[in-house]
This record gives C-alpha cells, sequence and structure tokens, in this order.
C-alpha cells in the first residue's frame, strides 16, 4: 500500500478544490440553518411578548380574563369575551359563505369551464386575491353596510321577528354594520383566495380518476361528490383553514364594518368588535404600563392560541383522511 | 346468422376526428365484431387511442374536440347529439393506462358504477361485488378486506378492480386503453388470460403498444398510422402475411 511519491503534488490541488468547495458547502448549511432557525426565534419571540405583556391582565382578571364579558375602560375592567365571540362569530359566517363559494367556482373552472374562460376568470380570482383588505373595507362600509341597513334587515325584522330562535338573531335597531356584515365582506375576501388553492388540489388530481368516473356513466355531479371531493379532501380543508386563519386576523376591513362596540349577545345585525379591531382601535389610547395595554396585549395572545388551535384541527382532520 | 359472418357489435363508418384544428383521424371504416377481441396497434400519436375515446363518447368532457361520419351501436349513430352519454357509457365500459382506484373501499368502488344506474338491495349488491371479482379472480384476494381502501391493493390488482368496475354495470364493449403499461409482467399475464375469459361475453377493444400482446389476446387486429388505418385483418394473418408494407415494417420493428 505504498503511494508513488511523484503523484503527490497533483492529489494535493485536488484535494485542495475539494476542501474549497467542502467548505462553500458548510456556509451554505449554516446560512439556510441560520433561516430556519429565525422562524424559531421570531415564533417564540412574539408568544413571549404577548404573553408577558399580557402578564398583568392575566393577574388581575384570572386565567377567566378570556370568558369576562365586561370591556370598559371607564371602570379599568377588561375581559376577553366580547371581542372573542365577535371574532370567532364572524369567522364562521365567513368561512360559512366562503367555502361553497370557493368550492363551487374551483370546481367549476377546472372541470366544466372552457379552458379560455376558465383561463380569464382564474385569472380574475387571482387579482381578486391579492385586493388589500383595506379596499374590501371601504366597499365593505359603502356598499354592503347600507344594503344590510336598509334592505336586508328591515327584510328579515319583517318576515321572522315572531320566529323564536330567529327573531334573537336579528333584533337590534338597523345600522347595517354587526356580525353578518363582517362576516359577508370577510367571505368575499377569503372566497377568492380559497377558490385559488382549491383550483390547484382540483386540477393536481389525475385527469384519468376523473375519466374513469365518467366512463362509468357518472354524471358531474356524482363526480364532484363522490370522487372528487373524497381525493381533495385534505386539500380543500387546507384551503379552508387558510382561508380561516385570514379570517380570524384579519383586521382592517372588519374594522370597517363591524361596527365596534363592546357588546356581547346572539343579534347577527348589532354593532360589536373582534379582538384584531378592537386593538387596532385602542392600542394608540392605551398608555404604556396601563392594564388597559396589557389587556389588549392579553387578546392578542389569545389570538394567537386561536389560529394555534384551528391550524392544528386541521392536521388533525388531515391525519383522519390519510 | 351465418356462421362465417360475426355479428357486429361497433361499426364505423367514414369517422374523422378533430382536436380543435387538428385533424387527427381520417376517414376511419372498421367493424368491432362482437364477443371477439380487436386489438389496436401502432405507433404513439397514431390515433388509435383517439379511436377508442370516440367509442364512450370521452372527447365530450373536452372542448374543441369533434368527431363526424358514424359509429353504429345497437343500431344507432352513438355520435348522434342527444344520446344519453350517461347510459351509453354503463353499456361501453373503459379501462385504462394505470389502474385508477376511487378513494373509496373495494367494495363501494364496484358499487360506485352500479348505483349509478341500477337499484339494488344490500344482498343482490353483495352478490354482484362478488360475482365481478370472482370473474376477474380477485375475489380470493380481497374477500377479507372488501372495506379496505382499494388504494391499499398493488397495482395488478387495483388493475382488476378497475376491470371488475366496468364489468359490474353489464356493458356490452369494454374499451381498454393499454391496460397492461403500467403492470409487472405477472400482472400482465393475468390480465391477458382474464381477457380471453371476459370475450366470452363482451365485445374488446384494446389499445396496446406491445405487439406480443396483440398476437396473444386479438382476433383482429387493426394497424393505424398517422390517423389512418392502415390495415385491419385477423391476427394470424395481420402478424404472418401483412397485406401492407407500412404494416410489414411496423410489426417488425423497422420503425415505431
Amino acid at each position: 500500500m505504498t503511494l508513488a511519491p511523484a503523484r503527490q503534488p497533483e492529489k494535493v490541488s485536488v484535494s485542495e478544490h475539494t476542501e474549497k468547495r467542502s467548505n462553500a458547502d458548510t456556509a451554505f448549511q449554516a446560512v439556510v440553518g441560520g433561516c430556519s432557525l429565525l422562524v424559531l426565534i421570531v415564533l417564540g419571540g412574539l408568544v413571549v411578548l404577548m404573553g408577558v405583556g399580557g402578564q398583568d391582565a392575566f393577574k388581575t382578571f384570572g386565567l377567566g380574563f378570556a370568558f369576562r364579558d365586561v370591556w370598559n375602560p371607564v371602570s379599568n375592567e377588561y375581559g376577553a369575551w366580547a371581542p372573542l365571540f365577535g371574532t370567532i362569530i364572524s369567522t364562521l359566517i365567513g368561512v360559512l359563505i366562503a367555502t361553497p363559494l370557493a368550492f363551487g367556482t374551483a370546481f367549476w373552472l377546472t372541470a366544466i369551464a372552457p379552458p379560455k374562460i376558465s383561463a380569464i376568470v382564474g385569472t380574475a380570482v387571482q387579482l381578486l386575491a391579492a385586493v388589500p383588505s383595506i379596499i374590501f373595507g371601504m366597499w365593505g362600509f359603502f356598499t354592503i353596510v347600507p344594503f344590510m341597513a336598509r334592505h336586508v334587515q328591515p327584510f328579515m325584522m319583517h318576515h321572522f321577528r315572531h320566529v323564536p330562535g330567529i327573531n334573537m338573531l336579528i333584533h337590534g335597531a338597523p345600522f347595517g354594520t354587526g356580525l353578518m356584515t363582517a362576516g359577508l365582506v370577510l367571505a368575499m375576501m377569503i372566497a377568492p383566495f380559497m377558490t385559488a388553492v382549491m383550483r390547484d388540489v382540483f386540477s393536481a388530481m389525475p385527469g384519468m380518476l376523473r375519466e374513469s368516473a365518467y366512463g362509468l356513466g357518472a354524471t358531474r355531479w356524482d363526480v364532484m361528490w363522490k370522487v372528487v371531493v373524497p381525493w381533495s379532501r385534505s386539500g380543500m380543508i387546507g384551503a379552508i383553514v387558510l382561508g380561516m386563519g385570514r379570517a380570524l386576523g384579519e383586521t382592517m376591513a372588519v374594522t370597517f364594518v363591524i361596527g365596534n362596540v363592546t357588546a356581547v349577545g346572539w343579534s347577527l345585525f348589532a354593532p360589536r368588535s373582534t379582538v384584531a379591531s378592537l386593538i387596532a382601535l385602542q392600542f394608540p389610547e392605551s398608555p404604556a404600563g396601563s392594564l388597559r395595554l396589557s389587556s389588549l396585549l392579553a387578546l392578542g395572545f389569545i389570538l394567537m392560541l386561536l389560529s394555534f388551535a384551528s391550524l392544528s384541527l386541521a392536521r388533525m382532520l388531515r391525519g383522519d383522511s390519510k | 346468422m351465418n356462421e362465417t359472418k360475426p355479428q357486429v357489435a361497433l361499426a364505423v363508418r367514414n369517422l374523422n376526428f378533430y382536436y380543435g384544428q387538428n385533424h387527427a383521424l381520417h376517414d376511419i371504416s372498421i367493424d368491432f365484431p362482437a364477443r371477439k377481441v380487436t386489438a389496436m396497434i401502432g405507433p404513439s400519436g397514431c390515433g388509435k387511442s383517439t379511436l377508442l375515446r370516440i367509442f364512450n363518447r370521452m372527447y365530450d368532457l373536452y372542448p374543441g374536440q369533434r368527431a363526424t361520419g358514424e359509429v353504429i351501436f345497437d343500431g344507432r349513430n352513438i355520435l348522434e347529439t342527444g344520446l344519453d352519454l350517461n347510459i351509453l357509457r354503463a353499456r361501453i365500459g373503459m379501462v385504462f393506462q394505470k389502474p385508477t382506484p376511487f378513494p373509496m373501499s373495494i367494495y363501494d368502488n364496484i358499487a360506485f358504477g352500479v348505483r349509478l344506474h341500477e337499484r339494488l338491495n344490500k344482498a343482490d349488491m353483495d352478490v354482484r361485488v362478488q360475482d365481478v371479482l370472482t370473474r376477474v379472480a380477485l375475489w380470493n384476494e380481497v374477500r377479507d378486506r372488501l372495506n379496505a381502501p382499494a388504494a391499499g391493493l398493488s397495482g395488478g390488482q387495483q388493475q382488476r378492480l378497475c376491470i371488475a368496475r366496468s364489468i359490474a354495470t353489464r356493458p356490452e364493449v369494454l374499451l381498454l386503453d393499454e391496460p397492461t403499461s403500467a403492470l409487472d409482467p405477472i400482472s400482465t399475464a393475468r390480465i391477458e388470460e382474464l381477457l380471453d375469459e371476459l370475450k366470452e361475453e363482451f365485445t374488446i377493444a384494446i389499445v396496446t403498444h406491445n405487439m406480443q400482446q396483440a398476437a396473444r389476446c386479438a382476433d383482429q387486429v387493426a394497424f393505424f398510422y398517422m390517423g389512418r388505418l392502415i390495415e385491419v385483418d385477423a391476427a394470424d394473418r395481420i402478424f404472418t402475411n401483412p397485406k401492407q408494407q407500412q404494416t410489414q415494417d411496423y410489426i417488425t420493428g423497422r420503425f415505431g
């Protein structure tokens, strides 16, 4: 196993080159590793900031802070329930309206529409998804709010005022603002986004699978419900959760149309508030170190937990389908 | 009916097909004898799969694709507008290049097609499922896990399941588009054996790239080239004594 000395110099130059390359590789690994580490640092930082900032509120009102339904800056009494309830209900309304809308549009775009029209409408959907939320807020304020005040709520009051169960959902003066309006605006905002995601999910389905179902004599309805939906279940859940995440944290658009009253009640047509809108409105007027500011940070902490909860719910639902 | 003149299941006359501006099939006329296997061979893009997809009007799913001419099935031109495609597709089944099990149980994969066209009670459905699975020689392999997802079967099993699914709606014609191209040799052999049994009941049209497969399974072979039907004849004649030079060149491997 002796090596000819004459070969040595050449070998060294080769290994030098290799060493340089491997140094570059190590540096590259460090950089990308650092980027990923940054994700963890930022996430941890946010949780700590919200948690520590909200400490005062949690100490003063206990963990029951989340379920206290007062928010009174005058008596310095705070609780998260009113805005939390507003956030949850307006998000649910938004998701309930947006999901069938997005599903139908995405299915039509991928399975029924002629390719040219599908391309045009598909681009329009993407443009709509890119519209900044404040635009939706102003549109909601000038269009949806008056429409709800003048037509929808009077109509509901007229026909359902005496129907038990429904009447408590619609009572109140017709301001036009409230959870229903916020839900509608949220639906319009998240539907294009959900449509774009669902369209990608549907077009990822092998054409042969769809043709197999048609080949047995299935109608479009059969193919949609019995083949496309089960096949794309986890992708659709992903789309719904992404939309839900956007709705949960949406601030500007909701602030325009929710009415911003920290009250709790079942009426979908009375002015309410959401976590994000309340924080945005009251943050500038809360002095540093005040219980009010701490309560707002605690609200932020709860909102983050809510987002994490919806994400893990999606994980669970997806896990079931596999 | 005269014994030397077999009954015809599908009669194609002067058929032309267009993908938008692209003229893909030129003036095709060919008969598919009932309860025989007709194999369609030819290089990629020659139009053989296109022809298959005309028989169940699969091309209807795609705008811009159209056919002219006649395809007579059970006394009626199936290219006519106003034909009930769902019924046509129940009577003319199709199996694809790759197994396409639906995202549901083995049992429901079979029952899916049946439920579209018939209202069977549970007992009758059970009988139907067992019957078709037995005929594709899958029953003994899956009888204990009918409620398990079909995706858990092997590729060859999945393809036999797809064949079972197609015959469960009791079609008269089976269209097979390169049904073994994604399968290993053993699974392929089992499918070929299966074709021999199925042709006692169904008219089979099979597209294949594999000349040996055509020779082994088919009664009649049609050779397509660049959208034209070059030659159609009994399998033994076309492989031993083709009339056209192009056919000769293709089956001896000189091109394609």
